[in-house]
């Protein structure tokens, strides 16, 4: 036991330990990016199944068929007669045929404010009363007028007058059953949403006058052209990077593909050939739009409040009619309409890579905190080595040393405490944390600043200030660097500090993110990995200047601000446009993306930045050895 | 003069912070209110709104179970102004509160009895932070802010135990037991600290006074049973019934409100058949009051410090602990300032514990909002927040006990030791 004690104690000295953890931390981020380029094989990710068994998705025959077919033709026509008349002319006229099916209609403004712009519509809505229940629960089937891309739901809309007069005859419904009609897909689901869980911002948004119980599920079609398709396109991400629960998910694939025979297709992978690139592709795409956070349908705004929602989308030239698409709603409400309670049995986290095809949390999860660990590593390294002595390398104990000593271990016995000496004494060197600290601090805490500016920016100025921010942001590093320097001159340890906590603050950040937000943490852990791998050097040679102008090269291609260029860039998109719905998410959906880039990812890239071009002093070597007096730490 | 001045800037500084997040964020107050990292059942600033409402109204506050908390406060705050319609007042008294604290703290900082005292003096005692410094750390602890902000009750329990600390180390004996019998009265729990407290005001007592050991505690004990027994005949007469005592103290004692807290009893009894539910509430009890009599008699010659160690217990092992109680220790904490080089794990405890503060509300998020986790989510959490605090506070011990023993074998000073 004295021995294994011992030789715990004398690891910590060993030479060789010391210059592990960068290679270490190097292997975590390594085996993180493997690890989830190895999840879609067949190995490691699973088929999925219903696991809530009151389900039973497809064991109904469904009815919507025939005679229905006539009436949505009829609703139809009046929809297209409809196309171009403004929002509250439209409503009346839903108004009109909602209250002919013999449902009770409300209707809801709402008005949303962000950079600048105002955006407003007026929902409509209708709630069927369970022949069989008793209110406390519902069920929402969602059409917006206009779909993301601001077309027309041209069959959506006379598909839910439809269902909505069809589910009125039946008396099987144990759950009340609303239909919503919203005037676009961002801002009217979610200002519906608030109101009826009295999050609302009144007087902006109306209060709801009529309401039903708690909500268990919602469905919303996207249905925009009028001729037949051939597959059905699934978008079921929510804001800030929320799932529905995979159950949900499960059965109307299972539904749609099992029993209607239409396939099924995610995240706009219009072909998918089960390959590992396919899959690969699929899984990517889905923390792409996790990691975001923003909304990728109306149903998006349903799941911050525990509701489960999916947008259901035809796609493609099949001979798949809307009355197919009927009867995969129709399906899909029957087996809902069948839950005792709440979707919890499934997973709420997953990586989908296939309608069929995923991966949980705890298969996925250790590749982002791999990420993150590598930080923390490297944090807890800098340390330690920012305690020990400074002339090390005249006195560093070689292996064979070490060994020695092992047997010149003193052990003493004293009352029932046994003790064991070694004979070297451990020194530890003073740490000046003041500076670091306040150099930490202050950089989390300008992160405020660009997050209040472009939230706040009215759109027409966003470019500008964006370019100007860009410009400033690669200057800021170098100017806060000389500052330092200039005013406190801070030593090598002191620098080695600095870069602990950012590192220690940046870990510990991204790992309780990967709890929130899986692909976030992972996408800004991958970006933000050159920032553990950055030193300040006094040395002034040529080859540790172009050393440097290499590091700051590549410091500048990771800024957030050089990230968000690229990635407008390869989306196709103006920074403009980027900007102003990342504000219009901070604004309307509640999205909190730019928290992490700016008062997470930024602040630690700015630290990087201090550090590379940081000239640390060269100190008088000031041992304290442990029982030695010396001056306090501040 | 200059000393003062630099006071009145650091406790102006921390009142202006606090009335800065009071008024320039009104939704911060109710946010933190409803924490339950803050507020607990039995110290909750909402409950005892609901527990004012009623005795205004002239119902026993304690009808419906949801106010748990002495009857004097509701006195104090029916002086003050609705905290609805002007919630200035009730701002003001809870910064004044803080401000108190760390006025009570600065005097046992300055009194310099965790460097050297009576029966011990540490070779390190003059390597120690200014009562300044001791103060601002205190104001400026988050969770000090963040608790001043959440308003829960419990800070006038902190305040009335620095106060009886800052008296026992003067030796008033009397105004400290006052002290003491007004934070057991408020929360019960700080009478565990009795032992240790008497210690102090024995070896701080003036030195006129030559009475020995039994009877200076006696005569203490009388005088704190004294003055709760006069607290609680006040109690009765505003309330007009002895049921608060079962409302309050038997509340704590007995654990019927099981709302999650950062503590580690609510789960336990959660998870609990019924018919174990008093045996372990029992050996729950004798554990959190175990400590007591271990600590003070093994370091008996520094009885400060067993007080701060208790108060970290407490805040790990209480029945409703908040992060209240975590800032009181962390205020008690930096005045062994002077052993910290002896501790060893430093960056990994305040690590976990960092983590635990950010994990914490991430999980209670999933579990309560978001729904896609559950209990067990928010309790590994606060596994893991217990587990940093109690490996900070057996370090502390560490450091403490090496210090001592250096006293006593000088030519082990500066070796790397192994506690076996």
């Amino acid at each position: 036991m004295a021995s294994l004690l011992s030789s715990g104690v004398l690891l910590r000295r060993n030479p060789h330990i010391l210059k592990l953890p960068p290679y270490l931390s190097f292997l975590c981020v390594l085996i993180g990016v493997a690890w989830l380029l190895v999840l879609p094989l067949d190995n490691y990710s699973r088929n999925t199944y219903i696991s809530e068994n009151a389900l039973l998705p497809g064991q109904v025959h469904t009815y919507f068929a025939g005679s229905d077919q006539n009436v949505f033709r009829g609703y139809k026509r009046e929809i297209d007669a409809l196309e171009d008349k403004p929002n509250i002319e439209v409503n009346d006229k839903l108004e009109e045929i909602l209250k002919a099916s013999g449902l009770k209609v409300a209707r809801q403004s709402y008005e949303y404010k962000s950079a600048g712009q105002t955006y407003t519509g007026e929902n409509i809505y209708a709630i069927l009363h369970a022949p069989r229940g008793d209110a406390t629960e519902a069920i929402v089937l969602v059409a917006a007028w206009k779909n993301m891309e601001g077309k027309l739901n041209r069959s959506g809309i006379p598909l839910i007058l439809t269902l909505a007069r069809y589910f009125k005859r039946w008396s099987l419904w144990s759950k009340d059953i609303i239909f919503l009609v919203t005037a676009d897909s961002t801002a009217g689901p979610q200002a519906w949403v608030d109101a009826y869980h009295d999050t609302h911002q009144s007087p902006a948004i109306d209060s709801l006058p009529l309401k039903s119980g708690a909500l268990q599920g919602a469905i919303v079609i996207d249905y925009p052209f009028d001729h037949r398709f051939h597959s059905l396109h699934i978008a079921y991400d929510g804001i800030n990077g929320q799932l529905p629960n995979l159950d949900l998910l499960n059965t109307v694939v299972s539904i749609a593909s099992g029993q209607m025979g239409i396939g099924v297709s995610l995240q706009q992978m219009w072909q998918h050939s089960d390959s590992y690139q396919d899959r690969l592709q699929t899984m990517l795409r889905g923390m792409m739009n996790q990691g975001l956070g923003h909304a990728s349908g109306p149903h998006s705004s349903f799941i911050p409040y525990h509701v489960d929602a999916i947008t259901l989308q035809p796609f493609g030239d099949g001979w798949q009619d809307e009355m197919a698409m009927g009867r995969v709603i129709e399906s899909t409400f029957r087996s809902l309409n069948n839950l005792l309670e709440h979707l919890h049995q499934s997973f709420f986290f997953y990586l989908l890579m296939q309608a069929n095809r995923f991966v949980s949390i705890g298969t996925y999860l250790p590749s982002a905190m791999l990420v993150a660990v590598n930080f923390t590593i490297m944090a807890i390294f800098l340390w330690v080595k920012s305690g020990y002595p400074q002339s090390t390398n005249s006195k560093t104990p070689s292996t064979v040393e070490a060994e020695e000593k092992t047997s010149q271990l003193n052990s003493s016995q004293k009352g029932n405490a046994k003790v064991i000496t070694a004979e070297e004494s451990s020194a530890v060197r003073e740490r000046e944390l003041l500076l670091p600290l306040a150099v930490v601090a202050g950089s989390q805490f300008l992160g405020v600043l660009p997050l209040y500016i472009f939230n706040h920016t009215p759109q027409n100025m966003l470019t500008p200030v964006f370019v100007s921010f860009a410009v400033a942001n690669n200057a800021l590093p170098y100017i806060l660097s000389r500052t330092l320097t200039h005013l406190f001159n801070p030593t090598t340890q002191q620098y080695q500090l600095i870069k602990s906590f950012s590192l220690l603050l940046l870990g510990l950040f991204l790992s309780s993110l990967a709890t929130l937000n899986f692909s976030l943490a992972f996408l800004v852990g991958l970006l933000a990995t050159p920032l553990t791998y950055i030193y300040p050097t006094s040395s002034t040679s040529a080859l540790s200047y172009v050393l440097k102008a290499v590091l700051a090269l590549v410091l500048s291609v990771i800024a957030p601000t050089a990230v968000l260029v690229a990635a407008s860039w390869s989306w196709g998109l103006s920074i403009e446009k980027v900007l102003t719905q990342a504000a219009y998410g901070w604004d309307v959906w509640g999205m909190n993306t730019q928290v992490v880039v700016w008062c997470v990812w930024w602040p630690a890239w700015i630290v990087g930045g201090v550090l590379l071009f940081g000239r640390p002093r060269e100190e008088t070597t000031k041992l304290n050895e442990r029982g030695q007096e010396s001056k306090a730490v501040i | 003069m200059s000393i003062d001045r630099r006071k009145a800037a650091l406790f102006g500084a921390a009142a202006a912070v606090r009335l800065l997040l009071f008024t320039g964020f009104p939704g911060l107050p109710d946010l933190l209110t409803a924490r339950v990292e803050i507020s607990t059942p039995v110290t909750s600033f909402k409950r005892l709104q609901e527990g004012l409402f009623l005795y205004n109204h002239n119902v026993s506050p304690y009808d419906g179970g949801v106010y748990h908390q002495a009857p004097l406060l509701l006195t104090l705050f029916t002086l003050l102004p609705d905290s609805a319609t002007y919630p200035i007042f009730t701002y003001t008294l809870y910064i004044l509160v803080d401000l108190l604290s760390a006025h009570a703290l600065m005097k046992i900082a300055e009194s310099g009895e965790a460097g050297s005292s009576k029966l011990f003096t540490s070779p390190r005692k003059d390597k120690k932070w200014s009562s300044f410094s001791i103060a601002a750390a205190f104001l400026f602890n988050p969770f000090t802010i963040a608790t001043c902000i959440g308003r829960p009750t419990s800070v006038f329990t902190t305040c009335a135990i620095l106060y009886a600390i800052s008296k026992a180390v003067v030796g008033a004996s009397f105004t400290s037991m006052l002290a003491l019998s007004f934070a057991a009265y408020l929360s019960m729990y700080p009478l565990l600290l009795f032992p240790p407290l008497i210690l102090l005001c024995y070896d701080r007592r003036p030195a006129k006074r030559t009475e020995s050991l039994i009877s200076f505690i006696l005569g203490n004990a009388a005088a704190v049973g004294g003055s709760i027994l006069s607290l609680l005949h006040m109690s009765f007469l505003i309330t007009g019934s002895w049921e608060f005592l079962s409302s309050t103290y038997g509340v704590q004692l007995l654990l019927p409100d099981l709302t999650p807290n950062v503590g580690l009893w609510w789960y336990f009894f959660i998870e609990m058949f019924d018919s174990f539910r008093n045996f372990f509430l029992g050996v729950f009890w004798l554990h959190l009051s175990s400590y007591v009599g271990g600590l003070t008699i093994r370091l008996r010659r520094q009885p400060l410090f067993v007080l701060t160690m208790l108060l970290g217990i407490f805040a790990i092992f209480k029945p409703y602990p908040s992060i209240s109680d975590t800032s009181l220790f962390l205020a008690m904490l930096p005045l062994y300032q002077h052993v910290f080089p002896l501790m060893r794990y430093t960056f990994v405890e305040s690590s976990i514990v960092l983590y635990a503060t950010l994990l914490g509300p991430a999980f209670y998020y999933l579990w309560i909002y978001a729904g896609s986790g559950n209990a067990n989510f928010f309790y590994a959490i606060t596994l893991v927040w217990s587990l940093g605090w109690s490996l900070l506070l057996a370090d502390a011990l560490f450091a403490v006990l090496r210090d001592e023993w250096e006293v006593e074998r000088p030519e082990m000073k500066g070796k790397e030791i192994r506690q076996v």
